[in-house]
């Protein structure tokens, strides 16, 4: 069971052929309740107050720890949360988890040349109010001769939900969202899902849900970082190119960097790194698509020991851009 | 060895062209001449004085049916090429990949869906895929009748693939047609296209 003494529920609609479609209820001692879906889990309906135990130490014990996820295509996805409970005035973090089948993949803020970020509407009572969701940093995605960005596999998309003063000790609350993306490999296949999660909302300060604290210290890893203030990222364009120059005053020999605007760059263009003395320079291809000068190259930079986000200015082309056919 | 001489001059003639290739909205669209699914061929240099549109296409492809399905694509072709705009759907979905027709499958998919572009270019290489670098499907271009691209983007500016989406999005393609036939330039020259990879040949 992934949050922990929680009240949890969730369930498919317009899902692949393994919708789960049947919920099995039980009872915790404390007035909780879980709901599960048979078809993930396995397990059955309890009636006997024996297999019922077996069934909540099974859970406990993370043998059924996927049993709220609803099915997409090639996957599954699911609402956690990293803490057991509500507290009026401290914000939480959730995380739409998503396992994908090898070789299958969701997008990132920015897509790239083809496909579509998940994207979630909510639902949620009065007195919590949510955030955007925060992307980590993305896998370059090369599907010759285009490159997207995004995850495959198993990720966690953490939301940070806050807090108002509407919200008062006592209950619980109710976080739904509908759920849509993508879901590509060669091919892409529409995905939806409702998913909700109820956590009581207490007075007292919330401890972290031992089933999910792993995986949210992963994603937390897996956001971009500031780029420390040192490094005083700078781009020059070019022409044809933006020229990225980052001091890290360390040697530097695999970067590249992933445009949080679209056509900025162009994405399936290699990215070639050139060490300096202060740190290394980055040669990223202008797009065909970009008309008119920016002002900021805006985006992700991804170091083998971490991703930073880069907000540069641009210092304007020292010729004109000279025209292809001169 | 005058022979040879002339043989590098157009060595180095094809060299700069294919460079000078590149789809850029502002440039001249590149020529070129395909094969439709009723095997009549379309030059682009033929249609000087009229307006072009190119949509990529795949039959398969979610996005592609978001506007198929929902009947938009088909409704945009007849009501600019009742105004006289050359629409051309191009298939650049190599043999054995999601949305390669035949030409007979194709001519089958067009009357069924009341499709009505002047001409659907089969294009199994990827030649004219990759000569405009069309990414996605669907991917538009727009020529105007000096034979310059004016856009090259998506279809609209709702990045999904929900039908339901479509009546509060703003086509970017009927904005741009309007404004260059009233004579003002295209307000949204370029934009993101939206949709699944095009299916080319490894």
């Amino acid at each position: 069971m992934r949050a922990a003494g929680a009240l949890v529920e969730s369930s498919g609609k317009g899902g692949g052929p393994n919708k789960p479609n049947q919920y099995a209820s039980a009872s915790i001692p404390g007035g909780l309740t879980v709901s599960f879906s048979v078809d993930l889990c396995r397990a059955q309906p309890a009636r006997k107050p024996i297999a019922l135990a077996v069934l909540l130490l099974s859970m406990a014990a993370g043998v059924c720890a996927d049993e709220r996820a609803v099915s997409i295509p090639h996957g599954t996805v699911d609402l956690l949360s990293e803490q057991q409970s509500i507290q009026p005035g401290r914000a939480l973090l959730l995380g739409l988890h998503f396992r994908l089948e090898k070789g299958w993949h969701i997008y990132w803020v920015n897509p790239g040349d083809s496909g579509e970020p998940p994207r979630l509407e909510w639902r949620l009572p009065a007195g919590l109010r949510a955030g955007a969701i925060e992307w980590p940093a993305p896998g370059r995605l090369p599907i010759p001769p285009l490159v997207d960005y995004g995850y495959g596999g198993e990720v966690l998309l953490p939301v940070r939900i806050e807090t108002t003063a509407a919200l008062a000790a006592g209950g619980a609350a109710t976080l739904a969202a509908e759920m849509k993306a993508v879901v590509c490999r060669e091919v892409c296949i529409p995905a939806k899902a409702h998913l909700s999660l109820s956590l009581p909302v207490r007075a007292e300060r919330p401890r972290e849900s031992a089933e999910t604290l792993a995986l949210f210290t992963t994603a937390r890893k897996a956001l971009p970082k500031p780029a420390p203030s040192s490094w005083r990222p700078t781009a020059r364009d070019l022409g044809d190119n933006f020229e990225l120059s980052v001091h890290t005053s360390q040697t530097i020999s695999q970067a590249w960097f992933a445009p949080l605007d679209p056509l900025v760059i162009e994405n399936a263009a290699p990215q070639k790194t050139a060490s300096t003395k202060a740190g290394f320079r980055l040669i990223l291809k202008k797009s065909d698509q970009l008309l008119k000068p920016i002002s900021r190259l805006h985006g992700v930079l991804v170091l083998p020991e971490g991703a930073y986000l880069i907000d540069a200015p641009v210092a304007p082309s020292p010729v004109r851009r000279p025209k292809e056919e001169q | 060895m005058k022979r040879g001489f002339a043989f590098a001059v157009i060595l180095v003639v094809t060299a700069v062209s294919i460079v000078a290739l590149a789809a850029r909205v502002g440039e001249a669209a590149p020529n070129f001449t395909a094969t439709d699914s009723n095997g009549k061929a379309h030059s682009l240099s033929s249609y000087r004085g009229k307006f072009v549109v190119l949509e990529w296409h795949n039959q398969g492809c979610p996005y592609t049916k978001k506007h198929y399905d929902s009947g938009n694509m088909e409704r945009l072709q007849k009501e600019w090429t009742h105004k006289g705009v050359i629409w051309l759907t191009v298939i650049s979905s190599a043999p054995g990949t999601q949305g390669y027709v035949t030409a007979e499958e194709e001519n089958e998919y067009l009357r069924r869906m009341k499709a009505a572009p002047t001409g659907a270019l089969l294009d199994p290489t990827g030649d004219l895929g990759h000569l405009y670098g069309a990414k996605t499907t669907p991917h538009m271009f727009i020529i105007n009748p000096d034979g310059v691209l004016i856009y090259d983007g998506a279809i609209d500016d709702k990045p999904t693939s929900d039908q339901a989406d479509i009546p509060t999005s703003r086509n970017y393609v009927s904005l741009a047609l309007s404004e260059a036939m009233a004579g003002k330039p295209v307000g949204t020259p370029t934009s993101r296209p939206y949709g699944c990879s095009v299916k080319y040949a490894h």
